[in-house]
């Protein structure tokens, strides 16, 4: 900071009175440390309000924490039973890939069961498992695969965390299988049916 | 996880889901506040959690409202996930919705919210059926009972529908959802009869119901809605007296039926509407008499409670939300300034904020406090960033060193946003400290539980006193008092964070207000 008032041109943009300090004073401490954790409290806080309402709000938080502790939302590490059945959710509003046992592979009897079954403690499935086994077996002989499949999936952990685990236990080698089912073949027409009526549409009906 | 990269908001939503949820799914909500939309393969990598309990996280977080879905764009069979943010903030405030439901209602129709906080969404007969069963030891109300009161809370919107799933939805993987605006407030008809049988039966569930595809939810908006009401008509009640409040809140409610909700100015109502509305409804004669009075002490009062738009009628009156809360939150401040620097610093700060550009010299002089004292605030106030410097260069002569002028002002939004920061800091905080002492000493809170609930039962068996008070002995006196100290700092802490929450309220509407009117 020199070059105080030491010629024209050289002198410094401020004032040092402007700063406060006179001529002789000192500056202000230079700091030496980091600062403190907690800043010191120079004024204290003015106390809480407690009304009426807040009586009723502290009752009331108390009563909602505890019970949201115990209802059956409050998701503890766990990994035994079959959790669609446990989570009182509403399963059909929600993304298909959130469940846990795919709805069309129960009802196609395909025998992928629990993603991660690392107990066989799930009662429902087995018991779906085994009604269906006994339809198909009276329908179809296809089945025997998939148990040998779905063993290797109880031994497989390392299935667990792979996402596209779906695609690998899937038994039939279908390339056009989309993800976890393959009713995308069945439901939708393929298109080559679509030219083939064009002979027979309407006359000149807009087509949407 | 680490929640040093998440900002303040995310911090204490993340630490109300770990609160309420669990860590699973506080883990699985810091990840999707952290990084938005996320498919579900991305979250178990990124958090360390199974697959499986992703799965659960998103299933409960869906259903509570906390998460939304939409099939991705580039494979219709996944989903994106994204938080809501606001629905979890708002977590906090659900003990506020009881009151205010418990106030303007009764215990009924409280029941029927916090059963409807509890299951997130659920249809009117479910939501119904539990509430006759937590209640069912009066055994007064009966299911038809509950359902007027559920159609109160549809007709005020203090619940809504969720979309309904879209015609081809069964066949998607995931589902489209969608509503219209008419159906957001239809009550179907609920069958009472199975619900009456199946309380009858002492069932802990309703089997399937007529309505179980029409679902409800807790509505937030108006429930912001309702508590920035509340601050209004508290503020009038401050500024005037109670009549005034009542006034303030009769006419808040015609406002809020003739205006749009989303604009920041309201409808103008006439006089003469005023008048019918506090005749009509069961006003203290106080108000009746002295109403012209009250009328116009609300809007002549800066505060811009009430403004007066028009002549036509009698006199016209609005409401300018951005106005109202500028107010509010400069006064917040204020008040946040004086209590942290003192009074001579807070005259410093309203001078700056109504006179908007000062220089130093000005300030001192104005506020007629001493030279160095007043150098000092003000630094202090720009160093915690109420103040803030403009600096406009006065460079004439190519010789004479520069000068440059030097002015404070406050530049409102900014230092609103910075307190905000620091409010849901210190409401972090708060929370943090709370579930803390609550770990810590959960074994000794757990064994006091315990044994009050077992003198209780005891006292209700009718044994003799003394061998209580040999059975409350068991536990030493110092671990008694140690218990209520903590249950003590656990209440002082929620309470601090209620306040802390209204502080916030005041803040936000201001910031959202604010941003509309540009």
């Amino acid at each position: 900071m020199g070059g105080r008032g030491r010629g024209r041109g050289n002198a410094v943009s401020f004032n040092i009175e402007q700063l406060g300090f006179g001529r002789g004073e000192a500056g202000p401490v230079s700091v030496t440390q980091p600062p403190p954790l907690f800043p010191s409290l120079e004024n204290r806080p003015l106390p809480l309000i407690k009304d009426v309402e807040n009586e009723y709000i502290l009752v009331t938080q108390k009563d909602l924490s505890t019970r949201m502790r115990n209802s059956p939302f409050y998701l503890k590490p766990s990994e035994n039973t079959s959790y669609e059945k446990e989570l009182p959710v509403l399963w059909n509003r929600m993304p298909a890939e959130l469940r846990e046992t795919l709805p069309k592979r129960l009802a196609t009897g395909n025998s992928k069961v629990t993603l991660n079954a690392k107990k066989k403690k799930v009662e429902d499935p087995d018991k779906i498992f085994a009604k269906l086994e006994k339809k198909e077996r009276t329908e179809s002989e296809v089945e025997e695969d998939g148990d040998g499949k779905e063993d290797e999936d109880d031994q497989d952990k390392s299935d667990d965390e792979k996402v596209e685990m779906e695609d690998d236990v899937v038994e039939d080698d279908d390339p056009e299988m989309d993800d976890e089912t393959d009713y995308a073949n069945n439901y939708f027409e393929n298109g080559e049916a679509y030219l083939d009526d064009e002979d027979g549409q309407d006359d000149g009906e807009a087509q949407f | 996880m680490s929640s040093f990269t998440l900002g303040h908001f995310s911090q204490v939503c993340s630490q109300l889901l770990n609160h309420y949820y669990g860590e699973i799914v506080g883990q699985v909500g810091s990840y999707l506040l952290r990084r938005g939309n996320r498919m579900l393969n991305d979250i178990p990598t990124a958090t360390g959690l199974s697959i499986r309990e992703v799965k659960k996280a998103l299933a409960v977080m869906i259903q509570h409202n906390l998460v939304k879905f939409q099939a991705s764009e580039r494979n219709n069979n996944v989903a994106e996930y994204t938080m809501i943010h606001h629905n979890v903030y708002c977590l906090i405030r659900y003990p506020k919705y009881l009151y205010m439901i418990k106030r303007i209602y009764g215990t009924s129709e409280e029941i029927l919210l916090e059963i409807l906080l509890n299951l997130g969404q659920a249809s009117a007969s479910n939501v119904i059926f539990h509430s006759a069963n937590r209640l069912n030891e009066a055994n007064v109300l009966s299911p038809s009972a509950l359902h007027q009161s559920f159609q109160r809370l549809a007709q005020d919107n203090f619940i809504i529908r969720c979309p309904k799933l879209a015609e081809n939805a069964t066949l998607l993987k995931v589902p489209t959802l969608e509503i219209e605006e008419k159906e957001k407030f239809a009550v179907p008809n609920v069958e009472i009869e199975p619900i009456a049988r199946m309380l009858k039966e002492k069932a802990t569930q309703l089997g399937g119901h007529c309505d179980s595809e029409i679902i409800w939810r807790v509505n937030h908006e108006r429930f912001d809605i309702e508590l920035r009401n509340v601050i209004l008509v508290n503020a009038a009640a401050r500024r005037v007296d109670t009549t005034a409040g009542e006034l303030y809140h009769l006419i808040l409610k015609l406002w809020r039926e003739s205006s749009n909700p989303d604009s920041p100015v309201t409808t103008p109502v006439s006089y003469n509407v005023i008048k019918d509305a506090v005749r009509k409804n069961d006003s203290s004669p106080i108000l009746l008499e002295h109403f012209d009075h009250y009328l116009r002490v609300l809007y002549e009062d800066s505060a811009g409670l009430i403004d007066r738009a028009g002549d036509a009628g009698g006199g016209q009156f609005n409401l300018d939300y951005s106005k109202v809360f500028e107010n509010l939150a400069c006064a917040s401040l204020d008040s946040i300034v004086l209590e942290r620097f003192g009074s001579k610093a807070l005259r410093l700060f309203r001078l700056t904020r109504i006179q908007k550009f000062m220089e130093q010299d000005q300030m001192q002089n104005v506020a007629m406090i001493p030279a160095k004292e007043a150098k000092m605030f003000t630094y202090k106030l720009l160093e915690h960033n109420f103040l803030q410097i403009k600096e406009l260069k006065k460079g004439t002569s190519n010789f004479a060193p520069v000068k440059s002028f030097i002015l404070y002002h406050v530049e409102l939004p900014q230092v609103v946003r910075t307190t905000l920061e620091a409010s849901y800091k210190g409401l972090f905080n708060a929370m943090v400290r709370q579930m803390h002492d609550l770990t810590e000493n959960q074994r000794l809170l757990e064994k006091h539980a315990m044994l009050e609930s077992m003198l209780e039962r005891l006292k209700g068996d009718g044994v003799p006193d003394e061998e209580i008070a040999e059975l409350s002995d068991t536990m030493p006196p110092a671990e008694k008092s140690l218990v209520e100290k903590i249950h003590l700092m656990s209440d002082n802490l929620t309470l601090g964070q209620t306040q802390a929450d209204e502080t916030i309220l005041i803040l936000e509407s201001y910031l959202k207000f604010k941003s509309k009117e540009l």
